[in-house]
């Protein structure tokens, strides 16, 4: 009938039209951008997205403070700077904690080690957070989807980004999936690799990326004194890591970085740790931090706020606006200067001056209490002259490496009879580095001697434990310190305390890891 | 595009209806007359006969709502219907509703079941500043709720049923002239505090245990003579930011017939609620206009419906006011006008007392701020203007009545405003300079310090065919009906934030980026769907339903985009086969059903583009290398699809006796979720971030539910009915994919950081407590770090934790409602049998040295039973199953009693009524509330006990 055929005409109509509207299943976002409109709207596009890399390392995420990329982790406590200082020295023998904070007795104390604590997940995940984000941008970079005058560079630049992040898989848990960009993404797990195998990964790219990074590249980025950095500290470490020693290597970067790379000592003890540090001719490699721009509670914030107590303090003497009362250093570290109080404020050595006395003991009878032991000034945040208001978050940028380390590694290389050194200019580096201090120069050097200068010069700056384990003093009982092991004066602690425990959600969701021995 | 479509729609609509009126046919209405409405129950897209229903269905009609102070449409039916747990979020007057229907099913994905108002689904995600969306409709024009629960019954809403359907009927005109105006005023207390220490208990504890610091009690004492406290004062900080609150509702509704032909219905409403705490105020004006002409002989009926609503919240800071009261040292003042502190700098706080001190050359606040200055001191206004309309158009062919065409068009319009203020000397302002030669040594900002505005848009567009017919015989009951869905949702808003500029002290506003100037956030959601349903009946006496839903969402990506949900559902009237002749059993059916539903409701966790690759800009504080902006590529799961619940319902309704004296239902029930849409952690390295949502793992409910009417009494002047119900569910967790267990994100303890309680692992129930077992002593007093070890080894650590339940299995509820003349009474019960609270202040402020500053000079406030506390705080204290108590309890929730005045003019009524509403609770619980939630007592925005005296004109 007619009408029936009006009626199926319409009805078809009614349901053409609705299925067009299928094509709405497919809503785009105004504010969150594809690579493609990423790429047209800004011209800096790809180095924006390049300083987020770079900012993985002292951000808890790219929307404030507050918020956190890693799921699941408190935005103030994750951030890579808080944790490579609270895995490297509050395990070690320089500096304790007093808060507690589920997890941070277990670092205080090197004892009780567990995996699910969280202060070693946050490391765990950020490095895990680091190296697919870099694969993923690297692999980006590579198609021609990116059209960019300076492409190789930046793929050279996250390849270190994620060589340094490796290197610190390597040091504190020695052993992890390998990502790479021939396997991201797939979605069979992946099996585990051996610290032998990342090391000669993270090897192999620093190798080739040292040969074609620019000598110098603008501030906080890495050039080849950076790529060199990496690779004499992984050679350095070779025999902790892989059982073979390969000072040779390592004395061949360190040798180049000196000749090649421009760098000198800062004559003002204070320059490196100050607000003023983006001028410093000593750092290579920093993370940056800015009181109004870049902020965080895990950068240099963490070191300056939590060094300091109004109990027996005044933040606005350091540049800071609050105290945290969290960490001081131990007498193994100021007894390194004197032994006691009147003897650090005698001495001729300005690192001496570094410590907080006033209200304080020397002894650290307990270590959850806030007088005992002497809080550490080195970073504050006012500039190298002393000036400056006090911020809630810290301008100081953190010095990951720096001239004065590639010094004393001269030293400890030569030692050990690497070739290329010599034991009597490696005296003459150490002592440079004494007298920029203004410590009396040494006549002769040893290991010990110099395993103690680094610690007079590095501590508090994320290598101690490492430099320990090298030496072969962080686990046994032939070395013991204020609160090793839970006790006291200090206690042996077991070998296996020489690597951290893979997180239990690491393992759970990728069975293919298994756990470090003795956890 | 979006809109291109919608007016497409729009044109096409009438055109269709067009095309119907040029044909000629004026066939007689044979359909049966509607039935009388309490007899019609709410199934999804359409309306059935209770007798006629194959799924699990409760029906709430108004003469069963709970009465009294009623804000919220969800308070109408709490502790009403079987299997389904409402628990607000405490005492606010926008505090949200957690609904669950039969338990939740899922753990990323919304738990919440999809309300439906007048045929327009509600947006899941509520406007900024909203709390709980059913504040947005008058609870006066609701006429009644279904509440859809098994799958059969469900799965014809598909994509969005998995967690059950509310249904939810405004009241629509027709028939003479009737005027009803309500109003009622009511009174709210607090019922209880938190016993903390008073002034004297709190010195006298402070002096006995830490008497080096007596001078930080009172004011006036000096670091210099530790042991002599200042001069004391006596302050109840919890009644200082508490108050009686006045709230009052008002409405008018007019509802008849306009020109006597088409049924209409105006309302308006205003309600202004107070909360117990200070400033915590509540404003809504809201308006509905229900219009229902029919044309062409009733063959096309055209239902519209607009509502309009306009609320203002004044938010408030529940952590600063509701903690810091319960924090604060009871031997502070409020006022400075208590002290004998005069001028500068004592008065700088617009009256209220502030502990500060003298750094160098400027005074810096010291300590906790007062916290009634806290609430007085910021106004935080929170506008929403809101329309909702829709448009029904029913269409009986001419040449076919049993065919009908429903077009059914919806439109959902927000506008949200946001604000924080500050008033002119709030300490929360306060800062000082870092340059010392302004003329002061501090400065406040008073003004703006947050702002969001927001506007929301969704559209709605369901059209279908319905062929309907009845017969006698084997044949009794055809139904078939088929159609399309369409949905968008779209917000759209920016922020105005600001940050303190560290050198001046003076708030400024904190620049957006490049890219995204005005912190701008912009969110679609689309859904489209087919759908179709047929209901078979033979001898009116088997029933059968078939659902079937095709589901599409704009998450996944186009692979994985579609979802096909299926249900059957079977009934059998037992009566008519075997009770024919009985005069005692009037109804007797059973029911069988099972369907399948999905969920995709992942936003609050995964945002609204997670299934493809984008790079979010960072913000202005988050930047890295000077001049360039920050981005960072989002994490996103191409392989994200729906999550399906598969549910299998038995039941049996019952009516006995005439008058249906006796009757209920029991449903048997069990459900398994599967493609569980959770958050969980990646392979190390295998993604773009550490843990995202993922389809993994499955998990299942068990229970039972039953409900029961009993009416003793009726007789012309003396009615008695008696209603009960109770759920049993049980939930557990089948699968998790390659992971035994992860820790539950929204478990997060407010002390300490980021300390999760609960975990989902398998085998347990979702968000089951993983707790240490606390050791006593002889006479139960808890020993301070021992525990019991589970596993023999030595040492206390998490391998000695064990899973507790948190939430309830069984809930129930009962009323009871007795009229005798004019002469009503009705009081309504509910409760929870079972489930678990975490009482977080008995560890906060349970162990002594919380009294005593951590670098700070200030004290804070215990319980008075800490002074007797074993406890220290130790990393293992968290996690003992001590702070874990019963929160089983039953609640008399209101008592209402009324008198009808008949006839007091012509044709009017009056009904006079006085209520109480949350009378009683009887708990063991030793906190303040044990109806929480999450489970985790923290600032809990207490529920007042409230008397309210109401005033019905009906003319």
């Amino acid at each position: 009938m007619k009408n029936t055929k009006y009626k199926v005409l319409a009805l078809l109509a009614f349901l053409a039209v609705n299925t067009a509207c299928l094509n709405d299943l497919d809503t785009e976002p105004k504010v969150e951008q594809t690579l493609e409109n990423l790429l047209a709207a800004d011209p800096n596009a790809v180095e924006g997205l390049l300083s987020r890399l770079y900012a993985s390392f002292a951000l808890s995420s790219v929307e404030g403070p507050d918020k956190s990329d890693i799921s699941g982790a408190d935005p103030g406590e994750s951030p890579f700077v808080r944790g490579l200082v609270n895995l490297q020295d509050f395990t070690a023998d320089d500096m304790k904690n007093r808060w507690g904070d589920n997890g941070l007795d277990q670092l205080t104390t090197t004892a009780n080690w567990t995996s699910n604590n969280k202060f070693f997940k946050y490391v765990y995940d950020r490095i895990y957070y680091t190296v697919p984000q870099a694969t993923n941008l690297i692999l980006i970079m590579k198609s021609d989807k990116v059209n960019y005058a300076n492409k190789n560079q930046v793929v050279d630049e996250l390849r270190y980004l994620r060589a340094l992040s490796y290197y610190y898989l390597i040091d504190l848990f020695g052993k992890g999936a390998l990502v790479t960009d021939e396997n991201f993404n797939t979605s069979a797990l992946l099996p585990e690799t051996s610290r032998k195998e990342l090391f000669n990964y993270v090897e192999s790219e620093l190798l080739a990326i040292e040969t074609t990074l620019p000598a110098s590249n603008s501030y906080g980025r890495a050039n080849k004194a950076c790529a060199r950095m990496l690779l004499a500290k992984l050679y350095l470490n070779a025999e902790v890591y892989t059982g073979t020693s390969r000072y040779n290597d390592a004395a061949n970067f360190i040798n180049k970085i000196i000749s090649e790379g421009g760098y000198q000592l800062e004559t003002n003890i204070r320059k490196n740790f100050s607000s003023d540090n983006n001028t410093s001719k000593e750092i290579i490699f920093p993370l940056l931090a800015d009181a109004v721009s870049s902020q965080s509670f895990g950068n240099t914030t963490y070191l300056v706020n939590g060094s300091i107590s109004t109990d027996t303090m005044v933040p606005a003497d350091f540049g800071a606006k609050q105290g945290w009362a969290g960490h001081r250093a131990t007498k193994a570290w100021y007894g390194l200067f004197g032994n006691s109080i009147a003897d650090l404020q005698a001495s001729s050595d300005k690192r001496a001056k570094l410590f907080w006395t006033q209200g304080h003991n020397w002894e650290m009878n307990d270590y959850k209490t806030w007088s005992d032991g002497l809080p550490s000034d080195k970073f504050w945040n006012k500039d190298s002259n002393g000036a400056g208001g006090a911020t809630d978050f810290s301008s100081t940028d953190f010095p990951l490496f720096r001239l004065a380390d590639v010094y004393l590694m001269y030293a400890e290389c030569a030692l050990r009879g690497a070739a290329g050194t010599t034991v009597p200019q490696g005296l003459i580096y150490l002592n440079q580095v004494r007298a920029r201090a203004g410590a009396t120069p040494l006549s002769t050097i040893t290991l010990d001697v110099v395993l103690d200068e680094r610690a007079r010069e590095l501590n508090f700056e994320g290598m101690r434990r490492q430099d320990l384990i090298r030496f072969g003093k962080f686990t046994g009982g032939t070395y013991l310190w204020p609160w090793k092991g839970g006790v006291k004066n200090g206690t042996s602690i077991s070998d296996n305390y020489k690597i951290f425990p893979i997180p239990s959600t690491a393992l759970q969701s990728n069975p293919n890891l298994t756990q470090n021995p003795g956890y | 595009m979006i809109v291109n479509n919608f007016t497409t729609v729009l044109k096409i609509a009438p055109a269709f209806l067009l095309a119907s009126t040029i044909m000629h046919a004026q066939t007689k209405d044979t359909l049966s007359k509607e039935k009388k409405i309490d007899e019609v129950v709410l199934v999804g897209y359409g309306k059935q006969k209770k007798s006629d229903l194959t799924g699990s269905i409760t029906a709430v009609s108004e003469k069963d709502f709970n009465k009294g102070a009623i804000v919220s449409a969800d308070q109408l039916i709490t502790g009403k219907a079987p299997g389904v747990r409402i628990t607000n979020a405490g005492g606010s007057p926008d505090s949200a509703p957690n609904i669950r229907i039969r338990g939740g099913s899922s753990f990323s994905a919304n738990n919440n079941p999809l309300i439906v108002i007048d045929g327009v689904p509600l947006d899941t995600n509520n406007p900024a500043g909203v709390g709980n969306p059913l504040n947005l409709i008058n609870p006066n024009d609701i006429e009644s709720f279904s509440i859809l629960k098994d799958a059969s019954a469900t799965a014809i809403y598909g994509n969005r049923g998995s967690n059950g359907v509310i249904i939810i009927k405004t009241k629509r005109g027709g028939g003479k002239l009737k005027i009803s105006l309500n109003t009622n005023v009511s009174v709210g207390t607090v019922t209880r505090y938190i016993d903390v220490m008073n002034a004297d208990e709190f010195t006298k504890f402070i002096n006995q245990n830490y008497p080096n610091y007596s001078y930080l009690l009172g004011v006036g004492g000096n670091s210099a003579n530790p042991s002599q406290p200042g001069t004391i004062y006596n302050t109840d900080w919890q009644k200082a930011i508490y108050r009686n609150s006045v709230s009052s509702d008002n409405n008018l509704s007019v509802s008849g017939s306009l020109f006597n032909k088409v049924p209409t219905r105006l309302s308006v409403g205003y309600n202004r609620t107070e909360g117990v705490i200070r400033t915590s105020d509540y404003e809504r004006f809201s308006t509905g206009l229900n219009i229902t002409p029919s044309f062409f002989d009733n063959h096309l009926k055209i239902d519209i419906s607009l509502k309009g609503l306009f609320s203002k919240l004044n938010a408030i800071d529940d952590g600063g006011a509701i903690g810091g009261a319960i924090n604060m040292n009871p031997t502070l003042p409020i006022y400075q006008s208590q002290t004998n502190l005069i001028g500068d700098p004592y008065n700088r706080f617009g009256g209220y007392y502030q502990n500060i001190v003298l750094k160098g050359n400027q005074y810096l606040i010291q300590g906790q701020s007062n916290p009634l200055a806290i609430l007085m001191q910021r106004s935080s206004p929170q506008k929403i203007a809101k329309f909702l309309g829709n448009a029904e158009i029913n269409y009986k062919f001419h040449f076919l009545p049993d065919l009908r065409a429903i077009v059914n068009l919806g439109l959902e319009a927000s506008r949200s405003n946001l604000k924080t203020v500050y008033s002119d000397n709030a300490i929360a302002t306060y800062r000082n300079p870092q340059n010392l030669f302004v003329p002061n040594d501090y400065v406040f900002s008073p003004g703006v310090d947050y702002a969001e505005h927001q506007n929301i848009v969704n559209q709605t567009m369901d059209a279908y065919l319905v062929y309907e017919k009845r017969y006698s015989g084997f044949l009794s009951h055809f139904l078939v009906q088929g159609g399309y869905s369409y949905q968008n949702f779209k917000n759209d808003g920016y922020k105005d934030q600001y940050r303190y500029d560290d050198v001046t002290g003076r708030r400024v506003p904190n620049p957006g980026t490049a890219l995204n100037p005005t912190n701008r956030y912009y969110n679609v959601l689309n859904l489209q769907s087919f759908i179709g349903r047929a209901n078979i009946d033979f001898y009116d006496k088997y029933l059968f339903t078939l659902n079937f839903r095709a589901d599409a969402s704009s998450l996944f990506q186009k692979g994985e985009r579609w979802g096909y949900f299926p249900g059957v559902g079977f009934a059998w009237k037992v009566n008519k086969d075997f009770f024919t002749e009985s005069s005692s059993v009037k109804d007797l059916k059973l029911r069988l059903g099972w369907g399948r539903t999905g969920n995709a409701d992942i936003v609050s966790v995964a945002g609204f583009y997670p299934s493809s690759p984008y790079f979010s800009i960072g913000g202005s504080n988050s930047q890295y290398f000077p001049g360039v902006g920050t981005y960072s590529a989002l994490p996103f799961n191409p392989g994200l699809t729906w999550e399906t619940t598969e549910t299998w319902n038995a039941g049996i309704d019952f009516s006995f006796f005439s008058q249906d004296r006796i009757s209920g239902s029991i449903d048997v029930y069990k459900r398994k979720t599967s493609n569980l849409l959770a958050k969980v952690p990646l392979p190390a390295g295998q993604g773009l971030s550490n843990e995202f949502t993922t389809n993994v793992g499955s998990l299942e409910n068990k229970g039972v539910e039953f409900n029961l009417t009993v009416v003793p009494v009726k007789t012309e002047n003396l009615n008695w009915s008696v209603s009960g119900n109770f759920g049993y569910n049980d939930s557990k967790i089948l699968s998790l994919g390659d992971v035994s267990y992860f820790p539950d994100n929204s478990s997060t303890l407010p002390i300490g950081t980021g300390i999760k309680i609960a975990n989902n692992a398998i085998g347990y129930q979702p968000y089951s407590a993983w707790v240490l077992q606390q050791v006593y002593d002889e006479n139960g007093k808890p020993l301070d770090n021992v525990y019991v070890d589970r596993n023999n080894d030595g040492i206390i650590n998490e391998k000695d934790r064990y899973y507790k339940a948190i939430r309830p299995r069984w809930t129930y509820g009962f009323s009871t409602s007795l009229t005798y003349k004019n002469w009503d009474l009705n009081a309504a019960f509910r409760g929870q049998i079972g489930g678990l609270i975490y009482n977080t202040r008995k560890l906060a402020q349970g162990f002594k040295s919380y009294t005593v500053p951590q670098n700070s000079q200030n004290l804070n406030n215990v319980l008075t039973s800490t002074a007797d506390s074993p406890f220290t705080l130790s990393d293992n204290l968290y996690f003992s199953d001590y702070f874990l108590e019963d929160a089983s309890f039953l609640k008399l929730d209101n008592v209402t009693i009324g008198y009808l005045f008949k006839n007091v003019f012509k044709n009017t009524n009056v009904r006079v009524y006085g209520s109480v509403n949350n009378v009683y609770t009887w708990t063991n619980y030793s906190g303040q509330d044990p109806e929480n939630f999450t489970g985790i007592d923290n600032n809990f925005y207490p529920r007042p006990r409230t008397y309210t005296i109401g005033f019905n004109f009906n003319f």
